[in-house]
């Protein structure tokens, strides 16, 4: 409560500023991005008191205080701080390689990939079925001929199939789970986004032949899908290997170091055109398994990911378009229940087969709900594609990524609380003075 | 390949060179590090090989206005009073002679020589020449810290400390003064407010701020949680520096000082403090390396000139200021440990640089950072044979400031931890 009159306090205190005030060439984002900073850290901490996640809270700070509900932190603001995002996204790509462990990826890989592709081909099967069957009621869709209706079904199935690896670092490193379902949960993330993202360019790809994209869009060849790929592997082999040199021979200013890396590995992707995140994520497994000093750069990392979870989540919540979100939750509830639906049985379905323990098989479907940054990208990309039809639709999948990124954590945090891996629970927010 | 890979490419190949290049002069030949990341923003800025551009530079401009923020914080992180008070009285008076009468050699002297070389009124020169005075403050605490090692009882070496953070002190206070008597208006409001309610402005945000963070944070020990608290506070208050083109060291050391004194987590918050320091020092010397540009005027003689009149200065007044107070007077050499610059030197430089209506802004940065490279390569020799010292193992890191008399025990720990 005290921390809410604050920052009333200083909602105030920034009324009175505005007047006096002109904004100085690149440093206007500073003041509304501070205020983001503390009213997210603010409503994460009010979250955790009511047992959710605190991203749960950085969310809701960010949808508050941005551009849809109180304009605190402006639209031009949140574009300006993109660059913080993606380096948000990078080191938490960096982290997740960091936490496999080569021993843990022969013990339990098969295991791992069998439980994706049933998850993935059942939940992409099923949202593609929900998509075409729902497709007369949503308006963009409902005058499509059926070739079309499924073309876009199927891009939507391909889309919302993706999990998140940010929402699932973030819990974990919140929670310090590091248990079998935790383990689980983080392997199936890590390879499904993989897959997806080739079952996405072989959609897309499909579509093209169905529906014809708009002009000037480069066409998608299989070449250009393999060095996406296998070159995100070679690359991100390269750069881990970098930072084991590194750490092997200078092992200093780790922090600064960690930043610099992921930001390196950030431009290489974009001027290689490699899949980034699958680059950062080799480029940490090879830090952490190859050298023997991995984990003084994983704990360096660590500690600046607490601070980069509660801004790229905060923005993350300010990029939700409430609005459009409102108006689609007839579309998006159902669909929502029918993911969440399809990831539980693909889990089960896939239990026997894959060998998974009874814990792991009750509770990993729980880890696999959420929706982030991945999905959004993606969407982007339909949206680029088919800006008709496109647009629209991917307005539809960034609603049910909001539902997603707000229930699936909840949903994670209670899987793990149920599997007994919650390690840090009850942790007081603050210990008395003299305590 | 795209300019911001190259770039990346660059620094990176540069920082482990400079590592590897300094460490070895670090230790060879006592040299602090530091300049070298100011020498390399040079070759990557705009000026020399054009690898940073001046738009890139721009686009970093939030992260240079977080590290100005963050190393005021820090610098009020040491001045937490009870620990003060048991600091001997005539020490601190020591101190604060010595910062007045540098401040006053450098701004007098610096004051005619702009008027003389540049040919106009001395009246017009005032505000640069004072503004040279506060860059030419700051102590290197690093070439106090590399002359601790061995010697942890000098009194020479508390009275060192003691001075480095009151010049610290003076140096913000002055220069924050300072831009809000320069506030180049462009309100949206009925009257523009007067320097002077700029100034008022200035310390209200870094007073209210400190009481409002203190109220915000509590007695939050986690440090994760502890580290996003204070870096909301410190990005909030140096944004709104930045916003109303005042100097951001100012308000972020208020709030440091307030903090420090009203929470019982001091501990933990110069702790967090502390742990990023590195990181934006040394994005602002590499940063502040790529924003210099030549000055329009006249400017290698009287920046010279500036880097003489600072040690004359530093070396005269620690001197004088000895001479004042009687036979408790530190060793006759001890201004030797301060002529080191260091990393506030290049904050208070880059505050005024950046405030591009000040006047002779660019030639106030480039004596600055001048300065910076020509002693930063021979303080830390003479700071050693002011207090005196046994055995080096390796380099004092370089850092922004000091954190008080407290601080050697640590400093030497780690040295032989090496």
């Amino acid at each position: 409560m005290r921390r809410l009159l604050v920052l009333a306090v200083l909602l105030g205190g920034l009324q009175l500023l505005e007047p006096l005030g002109s904004e100085a060439a690149g440093s206007s984002a500073l003041l509304p991005f501070g205020f983001l900073v503390l009213g997210a850290y603010t409503v994460g901490e009010l979250a955790s008191a009511f047992g959710l996640p605190k991203i749960v809270g950085y969310l809701v700070a960010g949808a508050v205080f941005g551009p849809e509900a109180l304009a605190v932190v402006p639209r031009a603001g949140v574009e300006e701080l993109d660059l913080v995002s993606q380096l948000a996204v990078a080191l938490i790509a960096f982290l997740a390689g960091a936490e496999l462990r080569w021993d843990d990826v022969r013990r339990d890989g098969i295991k791992i990939l069998k439980l994706v592709m049933a998850e993935v081909g059942l939940t992409f099967a099923a949202l593609s079925t929900a998509m075409f069957l729902l497709a007369p009621y949503v308006p963009v869709l409902s005058d499509l001929p059926r070739l079309e209706t499924a073309a876009f079904a199927l891009l939507f199935g391909s889309v919302a199939a993706v999990h998140s690896p940010a929402v699932t670092m973030a819990l974990l490193s919140e929670t310090g789970a590091r248990g079998p379902v935790a383990r689980t949960t983080l392997g199936v993330v890590l390879v499904s986004d993989v897959v997806v993202v080739v079952l996405f360019s072989a959609t897309l790809a499909l579509a093209r032949s169905l529906v014809a994209p708009a002009a000037g869009v480069p066409a998608l060849s299989v070449g250009a899908l393999l060095w996406e790929m296998g070159g995100a592997l070679l690359v991100g082999g390269f750069l881990g290997a970098g930072v084991a040199l590194y750490l092997r021979f200078v092992g200093r200013d780790l922090m600064l170091f960690a930043v610099l890396a992921v930001f390196f590995g950030l431009e290489i992707t974009r001027a290689l055109h490699v899949e980034m995140l699958l680059t950062l994520l080799v480029a940490g497994f090879v830090t952490e398994n190859v050298g023997q000093h991995g984990d003084d750069l994983r704990e360096a990392m660590e500690r600046s990911a607490a601070p980069l979870f509660v801004v790229f989540f905060a923005l993350s919540g300010a990029k939700i378009d409430l609005a459009a979100a409102w108006a689609l939750l007839p579309f998006v509830i159902p669909l929502a229940l029918v993911r969440a639906g399809a990831i539980r049985a693909g889990v089960h379905l896939a239990s026997r087969w894959a060998g998974v323990s009874d814990l792991e098989r009750r509770h990993v479907w729980m880890g696999l709900v959420s929706q982030a940054g991945v999905a959004i990208g993606l969407a982007a990309v339909v949206a680029e594609a088919y800006p008709e039809k496109g647009v629209p639709m991917a307005s539809l999948i960034l609603a049910l990524i909001a539902v997603n990124e707000t229930i699936g954590p909840i949903l994670f945090r209670r899987a793990l609380a149920a599997a007994g891996e919650v390690a840090i629970l009850e942790e007081p927010s603050e210990v008395p003075v003299g305590g | 390949m795209p300019s911001t890979l190259v770039l990346l490419s660059l620094v990176v190949a540069a920082w482990l060179a400079a590592h590897v290049a300094f460490e070895w002069l670090g230790r060879r030949f006592m040299v602090l590090s530091g300049a070298e990341y100011l020498l390399l923003g040079i070759l990557v800025g705009p000026q020399v090989s054009g690898l940073l551009t001046a738009e890139t530079t721009g686009a970093f401009a939030p992260f240079l206005t977080l590290a100005l923020g963050w190393i005021g914080a820090l610098v009020g992180a040491q001045f937490h009073l009870p620990s003060l008070l048991q600091v001997p009285a005539i020490a601190v008076r020591l101190a604060f002679t010595e910062s007045g009468l540098a401040l006053a050699l450098v701004a007098t002297a610096m004051a005619g020589i702009l008027a003389g070389v540049l040919g106009v009124p001395l009246v017009s020169v005032a505000l640069p020449a004072l503004a040279l005075g506060a860059v030419a403050l700051p102590s290197a605490p690093a070439a106090a810290a590399l002359a601790s090692l061995g010697n942890r009882r000098s009194a020479t070496l508390l009275q060192v400390q003691v001075t480095t953070a009151v010049e610290a002190l003076v140096g913000i206070v002055i220069l924050g003064i300072l831009l809000s008597a320069l506030h180049p208006g462009g309100t949206r409001t009925s009257r523009p407010p007067t320097p002077t309610e700029w100034a008022v402005i200035s310390l209200a945000i870094g007073c209210l701020g400190g009481v409002l963070f203190h109220l915000f944070l509590g007695s939050e020990r986690h440090i994760d949680r502890l580290f996003v608290g204070l870096a909301g506070a410190v990005i909030l208050v140096s944004g709104g520096a930045a916003y109303l083109h005042l100097s951001p060291l100012l308000p972020a050391m208020l709030v440091g000082a307030i903090l420090v004194n009203t929470s019982g987590n001091r501990g933990e918050v110069r702790q967090v403090l502390s742990s990023v320091e590195r990181p934006l020092y040394f994005v602002l010397l590499i940063f502040a390396g790529a924003l210099w540009s030549p000055p329009t005027q006249a400017w290698v003689l009287p920046v010279l000139l500036f880097v003489g009149v600072r040690l004359s200065a530093k070396l005269g007044a620690a001197w004088l200021a000895a001479r004042s107070i009687g036979p408790h007077r530190p060793s006759p050499a001890w201004g030797l440990a301060l002529l080191g610059h260091g990393g506030l030197g290049a904050a208070l430089a880059l505050s005024y640089g950046l405030a591009r209506h000040a006047p002779l802004a660019d030639l106030v940065f480039t004596a600055g950072i001048a300065s910076i490279l020509i002693t930063d390569g021979f303080s830390a020799r003479l700071a050693h044979r002011a207090v005196g010292r046994r055995d080096v193992a390796s380099p004092p890191q370089p850092s922004a400031t000091a954190e008080g008399p407290e601080r050697a025990p640590a400093i030497r720990q780690r040295s032989e931890e090496r």
